[in-house]
């Protein structure tokens, strides 16, 4: 009959599919020196300990969601744990900050990436702050794990060095210094010889936080010059490029270029970075001048809460003004003891000095020994 | 098919005007002219339906086809692969996908073919046509609504947490009106001889459903079936909102989350790293692939197995 050929066809797809799950395997870990120059880090931190396990590793699987500025981060840090603890699964969701904290509210998962502390000012009737605490049944901590530094990349042909002011960078990036040897460039670069050249502004189309960051820096280092609110669109001028590496791309394949873009992509394209003088001197973007603005940033929660200001107007010497931090949003006492054990064990993995060093290679600068001392207290603080 | 029918179809009647006016010799110029005006436009119709189509196959093979190659790509997770890092396969993805499907499936099909039968053998009155309507109305929900519908139930009223049954119940919501409508048409070409020809020799109603109804009617069914099957894996908004992406292998229903090919594309879809762009691609053609050789068995089946007369 029709009906028995029928049903051989949905069990034999039916073993299929099952046999396809059967094969399928987690294991990627052996597979992974194929992509050459930036995955060393990970898998190196990992070999010593593969055999190991035990109590530094989560029993249960963990889900988080949040901030898509430290989604590469966080993929390198779950990488590495997956390769010292065999077992443990985090998963990570890049939905951007305010789902990640909404989520994190609704119990929907158990911490949440941020790039902003969560707030303590009412917004719509409601304040996150005391939200999160309601969920958790207590204070909920704001912990830094991860700084992002953004780059103002350049492509002049014989300028090694060049130092840029708030106003002097909002100027060019708004259009109103079109001409490489402007005066206004000129007098902070004194010794350089400035071609007369057109400033070739790229910018990115698609809607960013490096947008986002780098305009909201602008807007509070730059306030009579750049007089709109950080947005993660561009409101300035110059020609639009897809994606960072678009930017990126463009700015090292046109004479006169400048775009603002992450420290990794300056770095793989080999373009110049500018040095800023906020007023305190010219500084280098370097991971100790970014983790100088980290460790100098001023901390506004109290205790094992580490939500931090940056201080983007900064003049102390040698430190970096234009970054973001981001942070894992966790429930400092949490109601199932084995989840709590879980988030414990990987945000100590993500706190690790192997970790924090691997994530130089991919743009993010490592938290300064000061913070990361005090992140390692609030995490052994959860419970 | 359709428009590739059209097109045939005006090119055969083309051929046979031709044929037509060489035996009776001459034709008006006016005629000859809005006959050419005719077929350019058919034919440049039908060429513009084809492009985006065979633009989304071709960009889709050429970009991810070598992904599909690597034996990895149908036997590892994603698991421990960051955006920078070339390896593992979608094998998550495949096999959530699939369970979704089939889970979807296992609920989705006997309620819908019961409806169908109730509309087609029992339905009289008042309920029927509420029941009709009800359908007709299911059918234009847009998946959007279905998903935030069951995330209000399942989430915020019961304060569940986001899993993959949640996903197989919004997409259920999606597949049981289409189910419904394919089967009553399968079911109301069912001669209403056999009925009669059953209940003539004793047979109760409810046993000549089963036994003489649905198996005639049983190919059109499957393949309104799996046609429901394709549309509601491609589906992407229940997933975006129930079912977080994963890069490990789930298999629990009810617990953590679970992966899918559309949650995989949407993972990486804004990724500029090579290695993760190919896997957006990549997984884009696997389901490309997965839906269209569902949409192809619903159509042998169809071919093969006509209601029979």
């Amino acid at each position: 009959m029709k009906i028995q050929r029928m049903s051989q066809v949905a069990a034999l797809a039916l073993v299929g599919s099952l046999s396809l799950a059967a094969c399928g395997s987690d294991s990627n870990s052996t597979s992974d020196s194929s992509s050459g120059s930036a995955s060393g880090s990970s898998s190196a931190s990992g070999s010593e300990s593969a055999a190991g396990g035990g109590e530094d590793c989560g029993k249960v699987a963990i889900k988080a969601e949040g901030s898509s500025a430290q989604k590469n981060a966080i993929e390198e840090a779950i990488s590495s744990y997956g390769d010292k603890c065999a077992d443990a699964q985090v998963d990570y969701n890049p939905t951007g900050s305010g789902a990640g904290i909404k989520q994190f509210i609704a119990g929907q998962v158990d911490f949440a990436g941020s790039d902003s502390a969560l707030k303590t000012e009412p917004k719509d009737g409601k304040i996150e702050a005391d939200e999160a605490k309601k969920f958790c049944g207590s204070e909920a901590w704001n912990i830094p794990m991860v700084t992002g530094p953004i780059a103002i990349a350049y492509n002049v042909k014989g300028v090694d060095k060049l130092v840029l002011t708030p106003e002097v960078a909002a100027k060019i990036f708004k259009g109103q210094i079109t001409k490489w040897n402007d005066p206004a460039i000129a007098k902070i670069n004194s010794g350089a010889t400035l071609p007369a050249s057109d400033i070739k502004v790229f910018f990115r189309s698609d809607e960013s936080g490096t947008t986002e960051n780098f305009t909201n820096y602008l807007n509070k280092a730059a306030s009579a010059v750049w007089t709109d609110e950080k947005s993660k669109s561009w409101k300035g001028k110059g020609e639009g490029k897809e994606k960072s590496a678009g930017v990126a791309e463009a700015t090292k394949s046109t004479d006169g270029g400048i775009t603002y873009v992450e420290l990794s992509y300056a770095k793989d394209n080999g373009l110049a970075m500018a040095q800023i003088d906020n007023g305190g001197g010219a500084v280098e973007l370097t991971s100790e001048s970014v983790g100088k603005a980290v460790a100098g940033a001023k901390q506004t929660g109290e205790g094992n809460n580490l939500a931090l200001k940056l201080d983007y107007t900064t003049k102390e010497a040698g430190t970096y003004p234009i970054l973001l931090v981001t942070y894992e949003i966790v429930c400092s006492k949490g109601k199932d003891a084995e989840k709590q054990a879980a988030i414990k064990a990987f945000l100590k993995h993500f706190a690790s000095d192997d970790v924090q060093k691997g994530l130089e290679e991919i743009g993010y600068a490592p938290l300064p020994d000061e913070v990361k001392t005090k992140v390692n207290t609030a995490i052994d603080a959860i419970s | 098919m359709s428009t590739l029918d059209t097109a045939g179809g005006a090119s055969a009647a083309t051929t046979r005007s031709e044929y037509a006016s060489g035996d009776l010799g001459g034709k008006s110029a006016g005629r000859e002219i809005k006959n050419q005006i005719a077929r350019i436009v058919v034919w440049g119709c039908f060429l513009i339906a084809c492009v985006p189509l065979v633009w989304i196959l071709g960009s889709a093979l050429v970009k991810g086809g070598h992904m599909l190659l690597s034996p990895d790509w149908w036997s590892h997770s994603q698991a421990g692969i960051t955006a920078r890092r070339v390896g593992g396969g979608a094998v998550h993805a495949i096999q959530g996908s699939l369970i979704q499907a089939l889970v979807t499936a296992l609920i989705s099909v006997p309620i819908g073919v019961m409806t169908a039968v109730y509309l087609v053998e029992y339905g009289r009155g008042k309920l029927a046509r509420a029941v009709s309507f009800m359908v007709d109305i299911l059918t234009g929900v847009p998946s959007i609504v279905a998903a935030l519908f069951v995330y209000a139930v399942w989430v915020t009223t019961f304060g569940f947490q986001r899993v993959a049954f949640a996903v197989c119940l919004a997409l259920m919501l999606l597949m049981v009106p289409t189910i419904v409508r394919s089967t009553e048409e399968m079911l109301k070409l069912v001669p209403n001889e056999l009925r009669e020809a059953s209940y003539a020799l004793g047979v109760p109603k409810w046993k000549t459903i089963f036994k003489i109804v649905l198996p005639t009617a049983f190919s059109g069914i499957v393949t309104g079936i799996l046609l429901g099957l394709a549309r509601v894996m491609g589906e992407t908004a229940p997933l975006l909102i129930l079912g977080p992406y994963t890069k490990n292998i789930a298999t629990n229903l009810f617990s953590g989350n679970m992966a899918t090919l559309p949650t995989m594309i949407d993972r990486d879809r804004t990724e500029a790293l090579q290695p993760a762009i190919d896997r957006v691609w990549g997984a884009a053609l696997t389901l490309i692939l997965i839906i269209l050789i569902l949409n192809l068995l619903g159509r042998l089946v169809a071919h093969f197995s006509k209601v029979r007369n």
